[in-house]
C-alpha cells in the first residue's frame, strides 16, 4: 500500500500543478469581474428622453417597415411585421408608457427583443443612438413602486458622459395585460 | 460510453416495440395458443432488453429480462397463458412506458424498481399465484433508495479485505463507507478525487475504492466513487474532510455493516461461485435498517435537483421518413437550382429575351408546386401511431366497466399532418371512452333490446377531399334528447320556452358546452362534464369540426373532420378597407355580387335572399374596425362561407384571387383576437392576416 501511495503522490503533484494553474486562472477572472463588471446598453431616443435597453435582450434592429395592423388588440400593439419569414408582433413603448403616439421618421427603428416564453417581439423607437458600456457602479437602482400608482418602466438610471440614461425594465413586455 | 446520441433512436424503437407488445399481447389474450404471437412477443421483449442494457437503463433491462423469461417459458410450453398473467404483462408494459417517458423527459429512467411486478413475474415462472401486497412496494422502494446511495455496499471485497475489516472492527476502530460525488461541471475530476483521497488518508486508511484508485486517477469514473475507510474517529470528520475539497457536490457516508455488502452476502451464500458485482434486482432486497436513514436523506436533495432540470424533453420529436420521399425532395431541389440558374442566365441576356424569361418562371412555378406537395407528404404520418393504443384501452375499459365490448378499426393508414396526429389522440380517446361508458348499455338492457351481448365500437378514418374524417360510432343507446333538454332546463342553460323551439340537433349541441354531463353517475371514465367541451375546443384548435348523429336506442356517431394539413392552405385573398386578408378556401361556398337594394332587414340584421336561402350578412369592415373604401351605393362583393349547416355572407371591398399561403402563427402576444387564425407572408414580403370564417359566424 505504501508503494502505491508514493506513486499516487507523484501523480498527485502533477495534478496539484494543474489545479494551481486552474485556480489562478479562476482568480484572475474573479479579479477582472471585481474591477469592471459592466453591462452594455443600446441607447435609444423617445422624444427628448434617452433610454437604455440591455443588449443581452436584443436580437436585432431593423428599419421601419410596413406594419400590418391587427384588429381588436390593445392600442400599444401596432401589428405584425415580416422578419425574414417570421411573423413578429410589434408594440409601441410610447403608447404603453402613456406618451404621445409614435411619429415615424427616417430615424425610426424597430428593435427586436428576445423573449424565451413569448417568442420575439418588436418595439418601435424614435432613434437608435449608440451602444454604451456602463460599469455597475454607474447604475442606480430604481424602486418598483411609484407614488401615483402608475407602472414603472425603468429598472435603473445609468450615468454616461454626464448624461442620464433611463434603463428600460423589459419585464413589462412579458407582463400581459391585453385584456 | 456516451450513448446520448442514440437516445432518439432508442426512444423511437422502444415506443415501437411497446406498441407492438401491446398489440401482440392483446392478440395473445384472444388466442392463447398462437405460437407466432408468442414468438413475436419474445422477440420484441428481447430486443427491448438488449437496447435498454446498451443504454445503461438497468431497471428497464431487469423488468424486460423477467418478462422475457416468462415468454420463454410460454414458448417452451412449460406454462400456459392465463388471464391474470395477461393482466400482469399489461402492467409491466405500463411500467415500461413510464420508464420510457421518464427517459424522454430527463434522460433518466427514474428510480421505480417495480419490485412487485418483478415478483409477480417470478411467481408466474415458479407457477405460483401472483400475490401483490401493496405494503411491499413501499418497503422495496425504501430499500432501493438506500441501495442507490450506499454504493459502497456494492464494492467487491476479497477475502483479505474482509479480514482487515473484521480485524479493524475487533480493534475497536470504525469502518465507514463513503460515497463522494463531484460536481457535474468539474473539469479536473481526477485531481479533485486525488485531493479527496489525500485528505481522507490524512485521517484514516482507505481500504478499497470503487472504481479502483488507478481508474479514479485516470479519470475513469462518472461522477461519483465509493470508498471504504478504516478510521477511529467520527464519521462527520471524514465527511467534512472530503467535502472541504472544492467542486465536490455531495459526500454521504455511514458505518459499514459487513453483512450488507452484496459481495459479502453472495460469497457467504455460494462460496465457490465467482463473486458477482451486481446482484439481480429480482432478489428480494434486505429491508433498510433503521440506523441507515441518514444516508438516503442526504442523497435526496441531489435527486430532487436532478428532477428540477427536467422541464423540457431531452429529445426532439421526429418524423420517420420514407427514403423514396426524400429522394423525390432531393430531385425537386436540384430542379429548383437548375431553374434558378436558367433565370440568372436569362436575366443577364437582357430584355430581348423576355419569352425565355417567362418560360423559366413557369418552370419555377411548377417546381415549387411539386416541392410543396412533396414536403407535405414528408410531414404526413398515418394515424395508426395514435389509434394503435385504443384496442388496449377498450380492453381495460371493458374490464373496469364490466361491459363486454369490441373495438373495430378501419383506415388506420389514413395520413394526416404530424402536428394534427399528435394532437388528435386525446379527443379521440375521450370520444371512445364516452361511447364505452355512456353509449353502450349494460348487458341486461342489451338483452332486452335484442342486441348482441357484446357491444361494438367502431373507429373509421378516411380521406374526404382536403379533409380527413374520423368517425367514432357505437351501437349503444344513442343520445336521449329529452334527457339533455330537461337537464339543460334544470341547469338554467336554456329556458323552457327556448327548449320548445330548439331542434334536436341544437339540443345535442348543448352537450359540447362546458360542464354539461348527463351521466347519472360520475365515473372514473367519463361523466365529469369536462369531456366534450374539451374535445370540441381541441378539434377546433386544429381547424377541424366535430358533429354528432344519434338515434335513441340505436347508437350514435361522432364525426371529426380535420384538415389534411395546417401548414399550407389554399386561400382567397380579399381587400377590406385597403388591407389584405386571406380566407381559407375550405370554408368558402360561393362568391356573389349583390346590389344594395337586395339587402333586407330581419330583426334589424342585414340578410340577403340568395336563391331561396336567407343568409345573414357580415360587413367585414365593421368587424375589422376599418373604413370601407366602397361607396354606399356600389354593388357589394359577398363571400358566402359555410360552417356546419349555417351560411353567412362576408361583405368585402375587393377580390384579389386564389393563392396558396403558408400559415404562420401570430405568436402569444396576439391571441385574444378570435377571428384571426394566423398570418401569412405575401409575395411582396408584406404580412396578411388570415380570417377564420368559422369564428365570424
Amino acid at each position: 500500500m505504501t508503494g502505491r501511495s508514493a506513486a499516487v503522490n507523484r501523480k498527485g503533484e502533477r495534478y496539484m500543478e494543474q489545479l494551481n494553474i486552474a485556480n489562478s486562472l479562476a482568480m484572475a477572472e474573479d479579479e477582472n469581474k471585481e474591477v469592471v463588471e459592466t453591462f452594455q446598453y443600446i441607447v435609444i431616443r423617445f422624444g427628448e428622453e434617452q433610454y437604455g435597453i440591455d443588449i443581452r435582450y436584443i436580437d436585432n434592429i431593423v428599419r421601419m417597415q410596413h406594419i400590418t395592423r391587427v384588429p381588436k388588440v390593445p392600442a400599444y400593439l401596432k401589428g405584425v411585421i415580416n422578419l425574414r419569414g417570421e411573423v413578429i408582433p410589434v408594440m409601441s413603448i410610447r403608447v404603453k408608457m402613456g406618451l404621445a403616439a409614435d411619429e415615424f421618421t427616417r430615424a425610426t427603428r424597430i428593435i427586436i427583443l428576445k423573449s424565451e416564453q413569448e417568442g420575439n417581439v418588436g418595439v418601435v423607437v424614435d432613434e437608435v443612438k449608440e451602444v454604451v458600456t456602463l460599469p455597475v457602479n454607474e447604475i442606480e437602482k430604481v424602486s418598483h413602486e411609484s407614488r401615483d400608482g402608475k407602472p414603472v418602466f425603468i429598472s435603473g438610471i445609468g450615468k454616461h458622459n454626464g448624461e442620464l440614461i433611463s434603463l428600460l425594465d423589459l419585464s413589462f413586455i412579458t407582463l400581459e395585460d391585453n385584456t | 460510453m456516451d450513448v446520448s446520441q442514440y437516445l432518439e433512436i432508442f426512444l423511437d424503437e422502444t415506443k415501437e416495440h411497446l406498441q407492438s407488445l401491446n398489440t401482440q399481447i392483446l392478440q395473445l389474450e384472444a388466442d392463447p395458443e398462437s405460437m407466432d404471437t408468442v414468438n413475436e412477443i419474445f422477440r420484441a421483449a428481447h430486443s427491448m432488453k438488449g437496447m435498454a442494457g446498451t443504454m445503461g437503463y438497468k431497471r428497464m433491462q431487469n423488468l424486460t429480462h423477467d418478462m422475457e423469461n416468462v415468454f420463454s417459458e410460454v414458448r417452451n410450453g412449460n406454462i400456459k397463458v392465463q388471464p391474470d398473467m395477461i393482466d400482469v404483462l399489461f402492467q409491466c408494459l405500463d411500467a415500461l412506458e413510464e420508464y420510457t417517458n421518464n427517459i424522454q423527459t430527463s434522460a433518466d429512467e427514474g428510480t421505480n424498481d417495480n419490485e412487485p411486478l418483478i415478483q409477480q413475474l417470478n411467481a408466474i415462472l415458479s407457477g405460483n399465484k401472483p400475490a401483490a401486497a401493496p405494503g411491499k412496494q413501499v418497503k422495496a422502494e425504501a430499500a432501493n433508495e438506500a441501495g442507490v446511495s450506499e454504493k459502497w455496499n456494492h464494492i467487491v471485497l476479497d477475502e483479505s479485505q474482509v479480514k482487515v475489516i473484521c480485524e479493524a472492527k475487533a480493534q475497536g476502530k470504525e469502518v465507514y463507507g463513503l460515497n463522494v460525488e463531484v460536481q457535474e461541471n468539474c473539469i479536473l475530476k481526477a485531481a479533485r478525487a486525488f485531493l479527496v483521497f489525500k485528505s481522507i488518508e490524512e485521517k484514516g486508511e482507505i481500504l478499497v475504492s470503487d472504481p479502483c484508485t488507478q481508474d479514479v486517477e485516470d479519470e475513469k469514473f462518472d461522477r461519483d466513487f465509493s470508498l471504504i475507510v478504516v478510521f477511529d474517529g467520527e464519521l462527520e470528520e471524514l465527511i467534512k474532510a472530503a467535502s472541504s475539497v472544492s467542486e465536490i457536490a455531495n459526500v454521504t457516508g455511514a458505518p459499514l455493516v459487513l453483512e450488507e455488502n452484496k459481495s459479502y452476502q453472495a460469497a457467504a451464500v455460494h462460496k465457490e461461485e465467482p463473486v458477482k458485482e451486481e446482484t439481480p434486482v429480482s432478489e428480494v432486497p434486505a429491508p433498510a435498517p433503521a440506523g441507515k436513514e441518514e444516508a438516503p436523506r442526504a442523497a435526496a436533495p441531489a435527486v430532487k435537483a436532478n428532477e428540477k432540470k427536467a422541464g423540457k424533453p431531452v429529445v426532439n420529436r421526429t418524423v420517420r421518413v420514407d427514403i423514396e420521399k426524400l429522394d423525390g425532395l432531393m430531385n425537386l431541389v436540384s430542379e429548383l437550382i437548375i431553374a434558378k440558374n436558367s433565370l440568372v442566365s436569362a436575366s443577364s441576356q437582357g430584355e430581348s429575351n423576355s419569352a425565355a424569361f417567362n418560360d423559366q418562371i413557369e418552370y419555377l412555378e411548377s417546381v415549387t408546386t411539386n416541392l410543396h406537395e412533396s414536403v407535405m407528404k414528408v410531414r404526413m404520418v398515418p394515424i395508426e401511431s395514435v389509434v394503435a393504443k385504443f384496442p388496449r384501452m377498450i380492453r381495460d375499459l371493458s374490464k373496469t366497466l364490466g361491459k363486454k365490448m369490441e373495438l373495430y378499426m378501419s383506415g388506420e393508414e389514413t395520413e394526416l399532418d404530424r402536428t394534427v396526429v399528435d394532437e388528435i389522440g386525446d379527443p379521440l380517446m375521450h370520444l371512445l371512452r364516452n361511447s364505452a361508458d355512456h353509449g353502450l348499455e349494460s348487458a341486461e338492457v342489451r338483452a332486452q333490446r335484442g342486441k348482441p351481448p357484446v357491444g361494438s365500437i367502431f373507429l373509421d378514418a378516411y380521406q374526404d377531399g382536403n379533409n380527413v374524417v374520423i368517425e367514432v360510432r357505437d351501437d349503444g343507446n344513442g343520445i336521449d334528447v329529452e334527457a339533455v333538454r330537461n337537464k339543460a332546463i334544470d341547469r338554467g342553460t336554456i329556458t323552457p320556452e327556448q327548449a320548445v323551439n330548439m331542434t334536436d340537433k341544437e339540443i345535442i349541441n348543448l352537450l359540447f358546452l362546458p360542464s354539461f354531463s348527463t351521466a347519472k353517475q360520475v365515473t372514473d371514465i367519463s361523466g365529469r362534464g369536462v369531456g366534450l367541451d374539451v374535445v370540441r375546443s381541441k378539434i377546433e384548435a386544429l381547424s377541424g369540426e366535430v358533429e354528432v348523429r344519434s338515434e335513441l336506442g340505436v347508437g350514435s356517431t361522432w364525426i371529426v373532420r380535420l384538415p389534411l394539413t395546417l401548414a399550407i392552405i389554399q386561400a382567397l385573398m380579399v381587400v377590406v378597407g385597403g388591407e389584405k386578408y386571406a380566407i381559407s378556401l375550405n370554408t368558402i361556398q360561393t362568391l356573389e355580387t349583390i346590389e344594395p337594394g337586395d339587402i333586407k332587414l330581419v330583426q334589424n340584421e342585414e340578410v340577403i335572399n340568395l336563391r331561396g336561402t336567407v343568409i345573414p350578412l357580415i360587413r367585414l369592415h365593421e368587424v375589422l374596425d376599418i373604413e370601407s373604401t366602397n361607396e354606399p351605393g356600389d354593388s357589394l362583393v359577398v363571400v358566402i362561407v359555410k360552417k356546419g349547416d349555417s351560411l353567412a355572407g362576408l361583405v368585402i371591398d375587393e377580390l384579389i384571387g386564389q393563392q396558396e399561403i403558408v400559415i404562420k402563427s401570430l405568436g402569444r402576444y396576439i391571441k385574444q383576437c378570435k377571428f384571426i387564425s394566423g398570418a401569412t407572408i405575401l409575395g411582396d414580403g408584406e404580412v396578411a392576416l388570415i380570417l377564420d370564417a368559422n369564428a365570424l359566424i
